[in-house]
């Protein structure tokens, strides 16, 4: 590890410090709703460490627990998680002078709240090995808070009756992810078409009314955007 | 629950070709690839269409039909109250349970 690195690492850590406890409660809230969704403790932290992702887990819960197909389940965490492929075409330059094994690290342990709070920065930071450090440093511990967390929320949950629906805890954490994107006008008009489109196709068979609810939700937000632009432009 | 193997080829799936991949993708391949812009912009819309589909139905139906006079909801509406009075991370979660528990 060069000088510039852990010069970076400690810049990076201390600028990623607040978002590192934001993801508390969520673990937390992961750990319960997999424990709620009838997971072991190890099945849990099995799925937390693979899958290292709380919308994916999170929004994968329901339907492994109504046992739909598994192509249905994966495709659904993969279009929850496609934000990503713009992240990390972001986050293609500023990283690029990392060995391959520290890319894919990168990639294992990107997460919305690093990449939000580090991108600025790494935009205008001129030395790799200074770059690498400022993200992967948080990275990384934040990947440790989230995963002792979790621990933390899987344990607790054992302790806690059944009747008090724990599992709800995943779809509040869904809604609270939704709440800020509902501002923009587009995105609000996708999540209405996906939501009504799931409810008015649950009849499908293999669940295949969710995937179709969401080319739905995208198609409506993207229209929306297009007229929305071609209004402000008359 | 399904058998314990399947559950554990589902996290491995989901964690291989849905969570590492996209976040891997353009960080590994480095600058020779990129995405047609069209698609970029599409994109931005399915977190936000996937996770409504997911919750959405959650919410409203009961034993399969729609019914909005349900607990759920209640605690639905009230978690999203507390995201628009507070910025405390853990308000929608109480606020959302006491409501689910109270209106139960």
């Amino acid at each position: 590890m060069s000088p510039s690195f852990r010069a970076g690492a400690r810049e990076g850590f201390r600028l990623c410090l607040p978002v590192s406890v934001g993801i508390i409660p969520w673990a937390l809230v992961t750990g319960l709703a997999m424990v709620g969704a009838g997971f072991t403790v190890v099945q849990a932290m099995g799925m937390s460490l693979i899958v290292f992702g709380a919308t994916a887990q999170l929004g994968t819960l329901p339907l492994i627990v109504a046992g739909a197909p598994l192509w249905l389940i994966v495709a659904t965490a993969l279009v929850v998680n496609l934000r990503f492929v713009i992240f990390s075409a972001a986050l293609a330059r500023p990283l690029s002078g990392g060995t391959l094994a520290q890319r894919w690290l990168c990639g294992y342990a990107l997460t919305d709240g690093v990449f939000a709070t580090t991108l600025e920065h790494l935009r205008s930071e001129p030395d790799p090995q200074r770059r690498l450090g400022f993200y992967l440093a948080p990275s990384l511990w934040c990947a440790l808070i989230w995963q002792t967390s979790t621990l933390v929320g899987v344990l607790a949950a054992g302790s806690i009756p059944r009747n008090w629906s724990l599992e709800f805890m995943a779809s509040i954490a869904l809604l609270v992810l939704l709440v800020p994107m509902s501002k923009v006008r587009p995105m609000l008009l996708a999540m209405i078409a996906g939501g009504a489109l799931a409810v008015l196709l649950r009849g499908m068979p293999l669940r295949l009314g969710v995937m179709v609810a969401i080319l739905g939700g995208i198609a409506a937000g993207f229209a929306a955007e297009h007229w929305q632009a071609r209004g402000a432009s008359r | 629950m399904s058998d314990e193997w399947t559950l554990w080829l589902t996290f491995i799936l989901i964690g291989l070709l849905a969570t590492t991949l996209p976040r891997a993708s353009f960080i590994v391949l480095g600058e020779r690839a990129s995405l047609p812009e069209v698609l970029l912009k599409a994109l931005r819309y399915a977190p936000a269409a996937a996770l409504a589909a997911i919750v959405v139905p959650d919410l409203v139906l009961v034993g399969g039909a729609v019914d909005v006079f349900n607990p759920k909801l209640g605690g639905a509406i009230a978690a999203v109250l507390a995201t628009q009075v507070s910025r405390n991370p853990w308000l929608p979660f109480a606020a959302g349970m006491a409501a689910l528990w109270v209106l139960r």
